[in-house]
This record gives C-alpha cells, sequence and structure tokens, in this order.
C-alpha cells in the first residue's frame, strides 16, 4: 500500500501549482495517491499534460467552491 | 521589554530587525556570517562577467537598538523557546527563522562534478564567476541550461540565464555554431502561463529549443547526458544546471520542517506551524510563494506589524523582476487572490530592475519604505490585471 500525500497549493499562482505537484512526485513512489489542492483554473490542463507525460493516473478532478481537488495514483516513478 | 530572536542576516532578517521598534523590542540577530551578499547580482557576474563588490558587513546595515552575533545556529527548540549555537543558548519571547535557503548539489548524481567544472549562479561569488570564465571561454557546442528540481530561489532566474546566454553567444558572433537548450520540469517555459506567453514566444524567436517536463534524475558526465525522470536526455558540451533549492541545516526538536528542510509556516501570518511565538520568512519556509527578496521584504514587514499587535496579513505579493535581456525586462507580479499578471516587457522595466540593483542596501535600513509602498500599491496585481487582459 502506497501512502496518500496531499499538496495543498491553494492561492499559489507564482509559480503555481504545478510547481508543488512537481515537488512532491520527486519525493513519492509507485502505489502513492497524491492529492493536490489548488485553486488556480490552469491546474485542470497542467496536471492532465503532467499526468500523461509522467505516466500516472489521474483518479479525478472535482471542484467545490473554488478549491480543486486532483487525486493522482503513481504508477511511474 | 519583549526579546525578538532572528535566526538569519538576509534580506529578511535585517528588514524585520530595522522594522522593530527598539524602544520596545530587545531585537538581536544570530548568523554564522557577518557580511550580506547581494545574490540577484550573481546572474550579471555569470552572464556579463560583471565582478563588482555585492557585499557588505551586516551590522552596517542595521538601524541603531539591533544586535548582532556572529554564531550559527544548531538547534531550535520551540516548546522551550530556546535557541542553541555551538557556544550559546538564547531565550526568547518571539522567534523569527530567516536562515534562506542554501543549493545542495549532493541528491543527484552527477552534479557536484558538473557544478566543480562549470559553476552555477544561485550558489556564491565563486561558481558565478566560475560559470562566466566557462561561458566566456565556450566557443560553440550545445548549452544547456535548466533548474534541477521543482524548487529554485527566484523562478524567473532560469530564464533570464538562457536569455542572457543568447545574448551573449550572439554578441560574440559564435551563435551559429551554437544550439541552445533550455529544459523545466514545468508544463512550460515559465510556470505560470501569463508571463510564458509572454516569454516563450521571445524564446522561440532567439532560436532556443524548450523541453518541458524535464525533471533530472542524474547525469552522466562520461556520456556528457542529462538524463529525466520522465525517461528524456539531453546531450550537452556546456552544462548549466541550477541545483535544488534547500533549508539550512538546522535541528528543530519539534516537527515543522518538510523533504527539503524548509519551515512549514501559515502563508498569511508566517507562524511557524502550531506556534504563535514563533515565525518564519523568505525563501526558508514552505510558503507556496516565489522565493524571493520582495517576498521576504513584504513578508517581515507583515511580521514586524503582528509582533507589535496589529491584525495584518501577508497577501502573497509577488514581484519579481525579469531580465528579459537585450535591455528590456518584466515583473512577474500576483498574489494569493490574483494571478499573475501578463506585464509587458520594456526598457523602463530594466531600468527599475538596474536601479534597484543600486538602492539595495539603503532598502533593507528602510530609506525607501515610503517610495516602495507607493509603487507596490501603483503595480498593484488586481489594477494590472484589469488593463493588460
Amino acid at each position: 500500500m502506497g501512502d496518500k500525500i496531499v499538496i495543498d497549493a491553494r492561492g499559489s499562482s507564482c509559480p503555481g501549482p504545478i510547481v508543488e505537484l512537481a515537488k512532491a512526485y520527486r519525493n513519492s513512489k509507485v502505489g502513492d495517491t497524491l492529492e493536490l489542492w489548488a485553486t488556480d483554473a490552469g491546474v485542470r490542463a497542467d496536471v492532465q499534460a503532467w499526468a500523461q507525460k509522467t505516466k500516472n493516473q489521474i483518479d479525478s478532478i472535482t471542484e467545490q467552491e473554488g478549491k480543486i481537488v486532483v487525486v493522482i495514483k503513481i504508477l511511474n516513478r | 521589554m519583549k526579546k525578538v530572536l532572528i535566526v538569519g542576516g538576509g534580506a529578511g532578517g535585517i528588514i524585520l530587525a530595522n522594522s522593530l521598534d527598539k524602544k520596545n523590542y530587545d531585537v538581536t540577530i544570530l548568523d554564522k556570517s557577518d557580511m550580506q551578499v547581494f545574490q540577484p547580482w550573481f546572474l550579471y557576474m555569470a552572464f556579463e562577467g560583471k565582478n563588482k563588490n555585492i557585499s557588505k558587513p551586516t551590522v552596517k546595515l542595521l538601524n541603531k537598538g539591533s544586535k548582532f552575533i556572529k554564531e550559527e545556529v544548531k538547534t531550535i527548540d520551540l516548546d522551550n523557546r530556546s535557541v542553541q549555537t555551538a557556544s550559546n543558548t538564547y531565550s526568547y519571547d518571539y522567534l523569527v527563522v530567516a536562515t534562506g535557503t542554501v543549493t545542495d548539489t549532493s541528491s543527484i548524481r552527477g552534479l557536484q562534478e558538473i557544478n566543480s567544472k562549470f559553476g552555477d549562479y544561485h550558489t556564491n561569488i565563486d561558481n558565478s564567476m566560475r560559470l562566466w570564465s566557462n561561458i566566456n571561454s565556450f566557443s560553440g557546442g550545445t548549452l544547456v541550461l535548466g533548474q534541477a528540481s521543482p524548487t529554485c530561489k527566484c523562478p524567473p532566474s532560469p530564464l533570464e540565464g538562457i536569455l542572457l546566454a543568447e545574448q551573449l553567444l550572439t554578441r560574440k558572433k559564435i551563435k551559429q555554431k551554437s544550439k541552445l537548450v533550455f529544459f523545466t520540469p514545468y508544463p512550460r517555459a515559465y510556470p505560470a502561463e501569463p508571463i510564458n506567453k509572454i516569454v516563450e514566444p521571445i524564446m522561440k524567436a532567439r532560436g532556443i529549443d524548450i523541453y518541458t517536463f524535464f525533471d533530472v534524475d542524474y547525469i552522466d558526465t562520461q556520456k556528457s547526458s542529462i538524463y529525466s525522470i520522465e525517461g528524456d536526455e539531453i546531450h550537452y558540451d556546456l552544462p548549466i544546471v541550477i541545483p535544488p533549492c534547500v533549508g539550512v541545516k538546522i535541528e528543530y526538536k519539534q516537527d515543522v520542517l518538510d523533504q527539503d528542510r524548509f519551515v512549514k509556516a501559515d502563508k498569511y501570518t508566517m507562524r511557524i506551524q502550531g506556534y504563535d511565538d514563533a515565525f518564519a520568512i523568505g525563501d526558508a519556509t514552505n510558503i507556496p510563494t516565489s522565493k524571493s527578496g520582495v517576498t521576504a521584504h513584504l513578508q517581515a514587514k507583515v511580521v514586524a506589524s503582528i509582533i507589535e499587535g496589529q491584525n495584518v496579513i501577508f497577501n502573497g505579493r509577488t514581484h519579481c523582476p525579469f531580465d528579459m535581456a537585450y535591455g528590456k525586462a518584466t515583473f512577474v507580479i500576483g498574489s494569493y487572490t490574483q494571478p499573475v499578471v501578463p506585464y509587458p516587457p520594456s526598457a523602463f522595466k530594466h531600468f527599475m530592475k538596474m536601479m534597484m540593483a543600486k538602492i539595495y542596501w539603503s532598502s533593507l535600513k528602510g530609506t525607501f519604505d515610503f517610495m516602495f509602498d507607493t509603487y507596490f500599491k501603483m503595480t498593484d496585481p488586481e489594477k494590472l490585471n484589469k488593463k493588460y487582459k
């Protein structure tokens, strides 16, 4: 079983949530679940491009009251 | 009189000390070095060979009333309000950690070797001048530049480096014999889209190849190649790899550090997680904003006001100067509630950046506070975003 890692990047516009995700990915291992919280709408397209490039899986992207939650399963590290 | 202990005598620590009213607060700064270095100038040392004196004694930058002690902090115990150096133990009523960040070449295979040979422009004067001698003697081939981890102080600095390198090769008439490659762990050249829209076309027009999603895994110095976690390879003749930035080695008795030794702090109040009498500012924190002098400056001002009893917060404001070469620059301006402004580059903004380098020492003393207040209001991201949308 992997770990669940929450990355709170709400409010980050510069350099942005993708930086926090890249940082967490570096320290993750196969089987981990990364849960990225963001408010910057650009995160949706960015995480999809990121997951495609890094061959990881996006389980869900949901939004509630401006908080975007992306759940990522690490399949490749 | 309340005791304020500041660990770290960089821009953040000095501005904080100078902002507190010494009639009411007993202010002490602890640092292992008694010299302050103007780090933004490393860029111009490394890419333009402009070696000038960029160091000043810390005591010369402190206004009357603050004490400076040259000792290296070893241990911080937040529960017991105690800070230990090799020779002494200090107590406090308020603690502010302003220890900055250091580069770390040890976590990536091959990085130490290329760093000793080629240098970098985020560590110190020696490394910056070593990089200059390598760039200045470069006679053609592939020049590769990028950051070796997602955490880098001054987010525009990797792009400033490649743009100034391109300018140098063009001026020396060796660009035809060269290939310029920029790599980044992010999805685009600059992570914040509004600034990327400005800089990426400039890079393409200047013939710079961009490798996105390239997070350095290791460097094979025998093959002269850099490999990414994502599985790509870039061959180099001259590698300029910005080492990962991490927090300094201080032992905390409590669990307040993240995996890269950055102090976990509240992004609005800079209070260290779980403590109301301890703060962390500037590059030393894990706060999701730019690691830059302006951030340290603004956070120091907020923390000084909180200590003095005011109810204020840091709004995440960034204002990072971004040199785009050929005499033009822009600023990366945003906040927690405002996306980064697509602020067009201009010669005037380049002049402003150079002015900042000239007034830096006085700005630490608070001489230009009135001017900064007006300037930050004039360049408020909400106002600018309306104008440049």
